[in-house]
């Protein structure tokens, strides 16, 4: 085909783009994402049985705000990602600050008298938390992998990166509703290497997975 | 700040809003800046197919241009990915810099039109026979067999004689003649 003869065609079919259709697609699938990773919690681990009274206990929140921190800047993250020419370090710089915050929390509570260091630290769950919560993960992450293909990702690990740490995040989020624990240690450890699990699978799949 | 900038970024605001006329302008116009991007990187046929695929999907994919941003990097980084694809399609791993949009858009016509301009300068030096030929078979693009037939000479002929006062020119501008290897590797 001339080149000429494909600019035509292009123009004649020309429609009016929505503004905030890239949001769009992104909240919609990553809502369909979360809607398996809940399904995957509920029906493979079960709801935490002491649910009612630990909403609203400090470990709970603590586990709450944190995943959630990380999963809005991994959706910036992911957002940015499938813009070609957007920048996605700073978003990414800015998850120090979730990070600090939980590094932060943990010393305060092992720092107190009576700590008692290593429940904190492996509770009686740190053999599984990690793989549970990228298992837990996984319907976002292939939820977001098809919004991304719809996207224009140029950077193709880097936007499974992207893509990795907002599902680990989101699932980590989910996971937190079947977890018992809750010391600041324990999450800032095994929560965090569950999302770095699954951004790290996110960026080795990106290069074969996302390509358009 | 890339000096098409500001009226490209019109152009796109206007065709996402469903502009057709701007929309054929400004794709007329990304497809001089690709062509002279995917010439400089590509054997011809491959250069015309990735222009297309280009324009292709900055159609399809339109929806990703954030008006807060520069258009033109909007436009390279689409453009940079389907090079890289290209060469990936071959199973070669040439490592594309990450230089930045002006290596799409530096490259201006006005540019282009004082390079011609040096050019065709220099072969005036050439006798007029050997002139026409090197024009023909150099720039015009004819091929050797074609130039033998017009000339009546061999076309081994031909190619000793372009190659000939191709070397005499280098000469004149103080340079070894080089060996095109880059665009053919």
């Amino acid at each position: 085909m001339r080149t000429d003869d494909l600019i035509t065609g292009l123009a004649a079919t020309l429609e009016p783009v929505k503004t905030g259709t890239v949001v769009r697609i992104l909240f919609g699938a990553a809502m369909i994402g979360l809607v398996g990773s809940v399904a995957v919690m509920l029906g493979a681990m079960g709801l935490r049985h002491d649910f009612a009274t630990a909403i609203t206990s400090f470990g709970m929140w603590t586990k709450l705000v944190y995943t959630f921190a990380v999963a809005v800047l991994g959706f910036v993250v992911v957002e940015r990602a499938g813009r070609p020419g957007a920048d996605m370090a700073r978003p990414a710089l800015l998850l120090a600050l979730p990070l600090l915050a939980i590094a932060f929390l943990s010393a305060q509570q092992m720092r107190a008298p009576d700590a008692d260091m290593p429940g904190m630290v492996l509770g009686h769950s740190s053999r599984v938390c990690a793989g549970l919560v990228t298992l837990t993960a996984l319907p976002t992450l292939a939820a977001i992998f098809w919004a991304l293909r719809k996207l224009a990702p140029t950077r193709l690990t880097l936007a499974g990166a992207g893509a990795g740490l907002f599902a680990g995040a989101a699932g980590a989020f989910v996971y937190s509703f079947h977890c018992t624990e809750g010391a600041a240690p324990f999450i800032a450890i095994w929560y965090t290497l569950g999302i770095g699990v699954t951004t790290a699978l996110g960026a080795s799949l990106g290069r074969y997975l996302l390509r358009w | 700040m890339i000096a098409q900038e500001a009226q490209y970024r019109d152009w796109m605001l206007a065709a996402l809003m469903g502009d057709a006329s701007a929309y054929r302008m400004l794709l007329a116009a990304l497809t001089r800046h690709l062509r002279s991007y995917y010439a400089r990187r590509l054997d011809p046929a491959a250069a015309e197919d990735a222009v297309q695929e280009t324009l292709i999907a900055i159609h399809a994919r339109r929806a990703t241009y954030d008006p807060a941003l520069p258009f033109t990097a909007w436009v390279y980084g689409i453009a940079r990915y389907k090079l890289i694809d290209e060469f990936r399609r071959r199973k070669r791993r040439p490592t594309v810099p990450l230089d930045e949009a002006g290596d799409l858009f530096g490259h201006d016509e006005a540019e282009e039109a004082i390079a011609r301009r040096d050019v065709s300068k220099l072969l005036e030096k050439l006798p007029p026979a050997k002139r026409d030929l090197v024009k023909d078979i150099k720039l015009d693009g004819v091929s050797v067999a074609e130039a033998a037939k017009r000339t009546g000479m061999s076309e081994s002929a031909v190619k000793v004689t372009v190659h000939r006062a191709i070397k005499s020119l280098n000469a004149s501008l103080g340079k070894t003649p080089e060996r095109r290897g880059d665009a053919d590797g």
